[in-house]
């Protein structure tokens, strides 16, 4: 995109962007330690999460500030618009994205204390959701629409995995009722990893209203896919 | 017939083939864009209801061209705004409407424009009825050095629209009021017009515009000599004037377009780039020069 | 104060041209105000000599004679006949009344420097006298009668140090009779309405400058009445209507370059076209009036050109804007703003028209004319003519009167631009 004839307004919302980026590296990392803490059930890790949890809302409370001073100050429009408006909804789905992570880190401290080992379980669904949340960065970064779709698209294959996990660990309590403490709280963690994808969905909607300006929420793949073709 | 519809819904049909026209969208160099690369306009040009309709005009002055084949309509009772960087031809393009630029004597119009069945440009045409059809507000604020009721009663006095003096006062009230200054003015409607502040001054001559009963009102950058309240209180004006008139409005500013009006036009380089409803220009407008325009980046 | 390389900061080399900066600023007001006070000074100078030269010609000198209205001296014997009364000899009851005061002069020579110290026009003044009081006839009546122009010249100088010089004029009898009439209070000095009152006459007492001043108000009229409305529409077409092209550049050029033409040009044209060509008489008001017009054209044109130009094209958009017509347009608003600028533009050339003399003298404007023009058909001449006229005469009397009449002609200017000044105000409207 080509510079604006205001340098500063150019340094601002660059600014703006990398702090996103920046962010989102953090909770991108936040989430990584997540799931790798519950999966080893590693307190140490999980009390990291924790602790990053704040710098992560201290981020959030920060790009609100520079979005609000953009809005005010530079009046943008078109694609500066679109980009502030974005972002401010981006950083909102970061937060949520770091405050499931924190959930899943608890849950890890939970496994540390009870003395269990790690749920294998949750690796495979983590490892979809950090690839989907790396992938959307990415997208973001890149105005990439093609990436925000892939995100869209992998979101349905999670979808998909909870549900058939869900459909286990059913089965699991019900085969073994001892064993239901310790399936609800797998449950628990895999519906914060699946959020995670949800948002990461959220943010590749925004990345795909930022780029094409089209609002593409709570619309069907096919038919997000239909409308950007159509552009 | 009658519909109730605005403006914008009822354009949306008719443009939707040159909504097709927008989706080649020419791949061009939006900072150095010459006009071999502008393209053909996009977005919505035409109207449903159209009061004026313009079809490929060229306007050129002397040699040079300042219009390159403009086509676009103004429906009844819109607010068209007309926005483009200096130079753009946009005040020329208004001024072809009420056949101001007759005054130049090297402008020379092609083309068609027609205000409903009229002819604008009909040889045999006379400027005086289509100028008391199409009245005009201008940059500065020009009252005339009169008392402010002659100011808006020279208009009705020289087309004679009225018969007793008690007409001609109606009409001088119902101007004032339709323009919001009658309470600010109805005691000294005898002082000089040209002693009250600019945006007073602009609402007179918009008061004296609308006393010939017009049907299209062009404004030329009306509030660029005003400050922001002045500015404020013109822009509310106009959208209540835009009940009664068609309004045709070259802005500098993209906020008062984005404010005002019903549809945007987007002139760059003598030619009509994009027309599109404002809402849609102003978030996502379909060309890469609008967009550059809008978000400010010419350099 | 010096920075590193040892070179001055841009403050100190500023301070430092300062001084020379203050200096030049004062040297350049000095050329200003020294400009200004020898134009004052030229003023003064012209003023004062002017007044003091053209003061004394407002008064004139009057002698008393005891004048018998005897009917046979006067040749009359019906005294009820107006015939008679007015072709008497009235000439002869003055020299009479002379030859009772002073019965020493006794010679023929002494009896003709004796009857010179009255006016040859003071018999009219009886006749007149005779006629409104028909009952003075056979009656001995003190009468004032105006003094000859040398006698008045005497008088007036005779208390100045350089009196003598100008006493080669009158004789020493002659300035031996006026001294005793002055001892026996018959001398006295008036107001000189005759100077307001009459035409050109060759006895400096009797010449007044009314004829003049008719003449020149009637050519002034005649160049108004012509050169105004023809100056405005020309302008008004070249500025509003004329289409740009080499047809109207030509134009454009040949006014400003009239503008400069020599006043004498015109003078000739003049007297090629109005007299040459048309047969048109000489002297006539209604031929230099044509003249000054075509001389003042050019100024007017141009500066109501300027005045149309300066209404600013706001005015005329709105109007046109409204829909009136490019009449309207130009009757309604621009004439109305323009014409504080076109009046005074007039005015100034209305003013030099005035001032205008040589092509008035090639019209023939400078023939001796006694009797005040009454029409513009009616061959009369100008306030500047007659100064020329009088500058040029031999008598000593005609240079007081010389610079009286420039004064009168410097009042009529002055008033023409308080005119201007003062319509300018009235009409100037802010816009």
């Amino acid at each position: 995109m080509e510079k604006h004839i205001s340098h500063k307004f150019d340094e601002d919302l660059e600014q703006i962007k990398n702090m996103v980026l920046k962010m989102g590296g953090v909770v991108e990392q936040q989430i990584a330690d997540a799931v790798k803490a519950v999966e080893t059930a590693d307190s140490d890790l999980a009390e990291k999460v924790i602790r990053v949890e704040d710098e992560v809302d201290l981020k959030e409370v920060e790009l609100d500030e520079a979005c609000t001073s953009v809005l005010a100050c530079r009046q943008p429009a078109a694609s500066d618009l679109r980009m502030v408006l974005a972002i401010t909804k981006m950083t909102r789905d970061l937060e949520r994205m770091g405050d499931e992570a924190q959930k899943v880190a608890k849950m890890a401290i939970a496994l540390q204390e009870s003395g269990s080992k790690g749920y294998e379980e949750a690796r495979h669904i983590g490892a979809l959701v950090q690839k989907m949340v790396n992938t959307v960065l990415d997208a973001f970064a890149r105005f990439d629409v093609e990436q925000a779709l892939e995100v869209a698209r992998t979101d349905k294959e999670v979808d998909r995995e909870y549900k058939s996990a869900m459909r286990e660990i059913v089965t699991y309590m019900m085969e073994d009722p001892r064993a239901i403490t310790r399936s609800m709280n797998i449950l628990w963690t895999l519906r914060a990893i699946e959020r995670i994808g949800d948002h990461a969905r959220n943010i590749a909607e925004h990345v795909i209203f930022l780029v094409k300006g089209l609002d593409v929420r709570h619309t069907s793949l096919q038919e997000i896919e239909r409308r950007i073709s159509n552009i | 017939m009658q519909v109730v519809n605005t403006p914008i819904q009822e354009n949306e049909k008719l443009n939707a083939k040159s909504d097709k026209v927008a989706r080649e969208k020419p791949k061009t160099d939006p900072i150095n864009g010459s006009h071999a690369n502008v393209g053909e306009t996009v977005g919505k040009p035409f109207a449903k209801h159209p009061k004026m309709t313009m079809r490929n005009v060229d306007v050129f002055y002397g040699d040079k061209q300042a219009i390159y084949d403009v086509s676009l309509d103004i429906g009844k009772h819109e607010v068209v705004a007309m926005i483009g960087p200096s130079g753009c031809g946009k005040s020329t393009f208004l001024r072809c409407l009420n056949r101001m630029n007759d005054t130049i004597d090297i402008c020379k119009v092609k083309g068609e424009i027609k205000l409903e069945e009229l002819d604008v440009y009909h040889p045999k045409q006379d400027v005086v009825p289509l100028r008391a059809r199409v009245g005009m507000v201008f940059q500065k604020p020009n009252p005339f050095p009169k008392s402010i009721y002659d100011n808006v009663a020279y208009g009705p006095r020289i087309h004679g629209l009225f018969e007793r003096k008690t007409d001609l006062d109606e009409i001088v009230e119902n101007s004032l009021r339709r323009a919001s200054l009658w309470e600010e003015v109805k005691d000294r409607l005898h002082s000089p017009g040209t002693g009250l502040s600019g945006g007073q001054q602009q609402r007179l001559c918009i008061a004296r515009t609308i006393a010939v009963s017009p049907e299209v009102i062009l404004m030329d950058e009306p509030c660029s000599a005003l400050d922001p309240i002045a500015t404020a209180k013109i822009e509310e004006l106009i959208a209540e004037l835009s009940k009664k008139f068609t309004i045709a409005i070259v802005t500098h500013s993209m906020q008062q377009a984005a404010r005002v009006s019903h549809r945007t036009a987007y002139f760059h380089m003598g030619k009509l780039v994009e027309v599109n409803d404002t809402k849609r220009v102003f978030t996502n407008p379909q060309h890469k020069l609008t967009e550059a325009y809008i978000t400010g980046r010419f350099g | 104060m010096t920075n590193s390389n040892g070179t001055l900061s841009t403050a100190e080399k500023v301070n430092k041209s300062l001084q020379k900066r203050y200096r030049a600023e004062k040297r350049f007001r000095a050329y200003g105000i020294s400009a200004i006070a020898f134009g004052l000074l030229c003023l003064v100078v012209l003023f004062t000599d002017i007044i003091s030269k053209g003061h004394s010609a407002f008064f004139q000198t009057y002698v008393k004679l005891d004048i018998t209205f005897d009917p046979t001296e006067m040749g009359v014997d019906d005294p009820t006949d107006a015939n008679q009364l007015a072709t008497a000899d009235y000439d002869s009851l003055i020299r009479n009344a002379l030859k009772e005061q002073f019965p020493e002069a006794s010679g023929r020579r002494d009896r003709r420097a004796l009857y010179a110290v009255v006016s040859n026009g003071a018999a009219f003044t009886l006749r007149e006298q005779l006629k409104e009081n028909p009952q003075l006839l056979n009656q001995t009546v003190p009468m004032w009668m105006l003094a000859d122009d040398d006698i008045d010249t005497y008088v007036k100088h005779r208390d100045d140090a350089q009196g003598d010089t100008f006493a080669g004029r009158i004789s020493e009898k002659q300035m031996g009779w006026v001294d005793t009439l002055i001892d026996n209070n018959q001398v006295e000095s008036r107001f000189n309405t005759t100077f307001f009152t009459s035409g050109d006459s060759r006895e400096p007492e009797q010449a007044g400058i009314l004829g003049a001043l008719v003449g020149s108000l009637l050519t002034l009229v005649v160049t108004i009445l012509l050169s105004f409305p023809i100056g405005v529409a020309a302008a008004v077409y070249l500025e509003e209507y004329a289409p740009q092209n080499k047809f109207t550049d030509f134009i454009e050029v040949n006014i400003n370059n009239l503008a400069a033409v020599p006043s004498i040009i015109f003078g000739l044209l003049g007297l090629a076209i109005f007299i040459g060509f048309f047969e048109m008489q000489r002297s006539l008001p209604l031929v230099g009036g044509l003249v000054l017009t075509l001389m003042t054209l050019p100024t007017i044109i141009i500066s109501s050109r300027a005045a149309i130009k300066a209404v600013p094209p706001s005015v005329r958009d709105a109007a046109l804007g409204l829909g009136a017509s490019k009449m309207q347009m130009v009757l309604h608003h621009v004439l109305p703003l323009a014409m504080p600028g076109m009046l005074t533009g007039a005015i100034i050339g209305f003013a030099q028209a005035l001032g205008e003399t040589a092509p008035l003298l090639m019209i023939g404007m400078v023939a001796f004319v006694v009797d005040i023009p009454g029409a513009i058909t009616d061959p009369a001449t100008a306030l500047p003519v007659q100064i020329f006229l009088w500058s040029d005469s031999p008598e000593r009397a005609f240079v007081e009167r010389t610079s009286a009449a420039i004064m009168v002609l410097l009042a009529f200017l002055i008033s023409m631009n308080t005119l201007a000044i003062w319509l300018r105000r009235r009409l100037e409207r802010r816009w």
